[in-house]
């Protein structure tokens, strides 16, 4: 029996060396690897089915579009087509593709990829492209020019930021159900394609060395899903992976101030706001109060943005009070003074008080001035929210504050935007992410856009709308001068801002940190503000290079200079300590000793006990 | 009779397992009727493109008409699409699969050392082992496994850098064979350490007071009486009749494998059953969530008709002559 332990001791010992070794090998020779962390799997790597961040960041990677976007202001530079023209009646575009582009698999690209997905697109109606593409047809003209002809004039043409698929591997699976195509072929034409993908676990892409721009600097990106923040966290202090995506809040000041770690705070256009009931669609039982203007303004001056910022998104955000239309800060409008609904809670009870909404019966809540009803009012909250509970709190704090009652109901999103659609409800808190091009956030709240029959629900979760907004709105969709435009969209925003029942809380932000000592070259889209990696285009692909890598940052050639066509600026770099990757070989075998031992002992004792036992 | 036992033991889990598609269909149509608006909220689809989305998650028609088509891909063995991935459920579901049985039933069967130790603490009631191992079982029993978890990455992964963050294998790894076995064995050490840790208090504080029970049977005098040894007692006589409450313990528990473990899987990024849950949960994603409840309730309820049958095994009484 002895003799058989010491064998099983001889072999955990065999395993834990193994073990050592294997952890060794993959510290070693292997490829350079960017390692990015993040709590999102994809969907799906298929254009056609896919909506998470996760996958648009997958094929901002794999799919080259034809117009790229500047790093730093998303204005409108070469991609695959390296010069366009546009005719005089601004309805025909023609497009001149680089010479000689390959796909990722050494086949050629050519116009014909590009008329294809265009059509196609939008014969098939496929889900990320059709919004672009539903009134573009494309002919054509030889291997590199491509005529796109819309069929109604278009501020946002000549940009044509549609991921170009590859013909030859699509072209079957669209015959039949394009969305039941796995798309792990990796085809692409960007600075990196798909290579593998573990659902759940992690997926890599690998450099396109037939990428227009040239091959990327680094061999791989691993992109690895992590179910706890905290984990994934600790992953980036040791030196697991290099990038998180989404630092959890309560852990990104702390990060802030770690060696070796720098932290972006990214402005994405995304808000979140507090929508009340305009009735505009004529659906529901929404607080007839909440149709009177001074209501609104006095609930918008009841609200302590400053103090939302500070305590719910613990500073990750910014105090901004008008809709955000795009990532694009351009867009946005200087409110006028006169104008601005700032944090005011006795000049909001006052204009209550002067409108008739008194508080007759002494319970501390105003009442209708026909005394009919209390002006107590249904809040409704998202309970998959980190943000909701800690926002309620504080907004009903506020509005009790001012006489305003409120009874407090959650859902999930399904519900909650059935409950929007029906219009049962007095005032809800949620949140959007817009475009680039700011015309789709505009007109979520058209007249258009309101629900008049729950089944075929409209965008307009304001249930507001007005000619005159309605009016801009097709003033903008159809100005090609981008001054004039903004111009436009700015007014848009100050009447929406002025008179509309939505009142925008503030202007959120994704929470990203990386290491400093291995990568160099993080670009920030837009300059500035913008968040480094899960941006609109996500430059940075293609502009990282290994800091020990001798010489990668140093390349003429690699865009880590500012001002080289792509309209770059790469974020300054802090410098940072060499990591030290393989210096745990050591402790492991130790431990893995130490239990080999302890294992042995403990059967020895247990065995030795028995035995004597047994002689009892 | 022993026929008739096995039938009703048979028949009752299969009328259970019908109970569970029917409730586990409308439980979640009445929380949440249609999560196609919610879940393209600003995507800018026409309404054909909405409408092709409802017929694909078979969202279609009334209830009724849905439960028919449910009813009908389950017979085909099709549990129809995740929402949020827009993937075969089934599909989701056997990927899991096996990181979770290599966890949860790697640290169960760590933990049926608790077994043992019950039994030894049990017989020797009292004793300074005893009491070590019955303060320090509760203790283990008591911590929540998130705690343990949390604080075992913190040291291990973290800070010593033993052991990977979390994954079944090194991200991006193209290890095979036995090198890939052993990578998953890195990083399986720790949260199937903690699990055991977790798992084994129960087992030890059920086989201990089993054998407490039967330490006070009179048969136990007789045998002494006829003059075996202690030893011998504990072995055929005291240890066989203690073993029906481990017996029912452990079948249970082993159809709780599949279930996964929510709070450790969601810690160490495991990709198993327990992460697609909490992933299902926070969507919601009600394909998922039915097609996971549908799998681990045949799971449990095949288990609790094992524990069931061998309990009339090894009890002859239960199962009637």
């Amino acid at each position: 029996m002895q003799r058989r332990l010491l064998g099983l001791g001889v072999a955990l010992a065999a395993l834990g060396s193994m073990l050592v070794t294997t952890v060794d090998a993959s510290t070693g020779d292997s490829p350079v690897t960017l390692t990015i962390g993040l709590m999102q799997d994809l969907d799906s790597p298929n254009v056609t089915v896919g909506v998470l961040v996760a996958d648009y960041e997958l094929w901002n990677m794999q799919y080259a579009t034809l117009t790229d976007k500047a790093a730093d202001d998303f204005s409108n530079i070469p991609g695959l087509a390296e010069s366009w023209e546009a005719s005089d009646d601004g309805l025909t575009f023609t497009y001149t593709l680089r010479a000689g582009l390959k796909w990722s698999d050494g086949e050629p690209l050519t116009a014909d990829d590009v008329v294809w997905t265009i059509n196609t697109s939008k014969e098939q109606e496929w889900l990320n492209h059709s919004a672009t593409t539903a009134n573009l047809t494309a002919t054509a003209v030889d291997d590199v020019t491509v005529q796109i002809v819309t069929a109604v004039p278009d501020p946002k043409l000549p940009t044509m930021d549609v991921y170009i698929l590859p013909k030859h591997i699509w072209e079957e699976p669209a015959s039949t159900d394009i969305t039941s195509f796995d798309a792990l072929d990796g085809v692409g034409s960007g600075p990196y394609t798909l290579k593998s993908r573990n659902a759940g676990q992690d997926w890599t892409m690998v450099a396109n060395p037939n990428f227009w721009r040239g091959e990327p600097q680094i061999d791989q990106v691993v992109f690895r899903v992590f179910t706890e923040g905290s984990a994934m966290v600790a992953a980036l202090k040791s030196g697991e992976i290099d990038f998180v995506h989404d630092v959890p809040s309560e852990e990104f000041d702390a990060l802030k101030s770690e060696d070796g770690i720098a932290t972006v705070v990214g402005q994405q256009g995304g808000f979140a706001e507090l929508a009340m009931n305009g009735m505009a669609g004529g659906l529901g039982d929404g607080h007839p109060a909440l149709q009177d203007i001074n209501v609104v303004h006095a609930v918008a001056m009841a609200i302590d943005r400053q103090a939302l910022v500070d305590r719910v998104l613990l500073g990750q955000g910014e105090v901004i009070g008008t809709l955000g239309v795009s990532p694009d800060p351009v867009w946005t409008p200087e409110i006028p003074e006169d104008l601005q609904l700032n944090y005011d809670p006795e000049a909001a009870k006052q204009m209550l008080e002067d409108n008739g909404y008194k508080d007759t019966n002494g319970d501390g809540i105003r009442e209708m001035p026909d005394g009919s009803r209390d002006l107590t009012f249904r809040y409704a909250q998202l309970s998959d929210s980190d943000t909701a509970g800690p926002n309620q709190q504080l907004i009903t704090g506020w509005l009790k504050e001012i006489g305003i009652g409120t009874t407090v109901s959650t859902y999930d999103q399904t519900q909650l935007t059935d409950v929007i659609a029906s219009g049962e409800y007095d005032m809800f808190v949620w949140g959007w992410t817009p475009f680039v091009d700011p015309d789709p956030m505009l007109s979520y709240f058209t007249c258009a856009q309101l629900t008049t029959d729950v089944e075929s629900a409209g965008y307009n979760d304001a249930n507001w709308c007005s000619e005159e907004y309605d009016a801009l709105y097709e003033q903008q969709n159809q100005e090609l001068d981008r001054e004039k435009r903004v111009d436009l969209v700015h007014q848009m925003l100050t009447l929406f801002y002025t008179e509309s029942t939505y009142v925008v809380l503030y202007h959120d932000a994704d929470t990203q940190a990386y290491r400093t000592d291995r990568f160099t070259g993080w670009v920030q889209q837009p300059k500035d503000t913008g968040p480094v990696l899960f941006s609109n285009t996500s430059p940075s692909y293609w502009s990282l290079a290994p800091i020990d890598a001798g010489g990668g940052t140093t390349d003429s050639t690699a865009p880590g200079s500012t001002d080289n066509g792509t309209g770059t600026t790469v974020v300054a770099e802090p410098d940072g300590d060499d990591g030290d990757d393989g210096g745990n070989t050591g402790v492991v075998i130790a431990i893995l000793a130490g239990a080999a031992v302890l294992i042995v002992a403990g059967l020895l004792v247990l065995r030795s006990r028995r035995a004597r036992d047994d002689k009892e | 009779m022993r026929r008739r036992f096995v039938i009703g033991k048979v028949l009752g889990a299969l009328s259970t397992l019908v109970f569970v598609v029917i409730f586990n269909f409308f439980l979640f149509r009445v929380v949440n009727d249609d999560p196609i608006n919610s879940l393209f909220r600003g995507r800018n689809l026409t309404p054909d493109q909405l409408e092709r989305l409802r017929v694909k998650f078979n969202l279609e028609g009334t209830k009724w008409e849905q439960f028919v088509a449910y009813v009908q891909q389950l017979l085909r063995g099709d549990l129809g699409y995740s929402l949020k991935s827009s993937r075969p459920v089934t599909t989701v579901i056997s990927e899991a699969l096996w990181p979770t049985i290599l966890l949860v039933g790697t640290s169960t069967l760590i933990a049926m050392v608790g077994i043992v130790i019950g039994y030894r603490a049990g017989w020797r009631r009292g004793s300074t082992f005893d009491a070590t191992a019955t303060s320090m079982s509760m203790l283990t029993y008591s911590m929540p496994e998130y705690w343990i978890g949390m604080v075992a990455l913190g040291v291990f992964a973290a800070s010593l850098g033993w052991f990977p963050v979390g994954g079944l294998n090194d991200a991006g790894s193209t290890l095979t064979g036995i090198e890939r076995m052993l990578d998953q064995l890195h990083h399986l050490i720790l949260p199937a350490t903690v699990l055991a840790i977790a798992y084994v208090g129960e087992y030890m504080i059920v086989a201990r007071s089993a054998m407490i029970d039967t330490s006070r049977e009179d048969y136990l005098q007789l045998a002494r009486a006829k003059g075996l040894r202690e030893a011998e007692v504990r072995k055929h006589h005291a240890q066989p009749n203690a073993l029906l409450p481990v017996v029912s313990l452990s079948a249970i528990n082993f159809g709780f494998i599949l279930s996964g473990a929510i709070a450790v899987e969601s810690i160490f990024s495991w990709p198993g059953i327990g992460q697609q849950t909490a992933f299902a949960i926070s969507g919601p994603d009600f394909p998922m969530l039915q097609g996971l409840f549908l799998m681990i309730s045949a799971a449990v309820i095949l288990a609790n008709l094992a524990a069931d049958l061998l309990y009339g095994y090894l009890d002859p009484r239960v199962a009637g002559r």
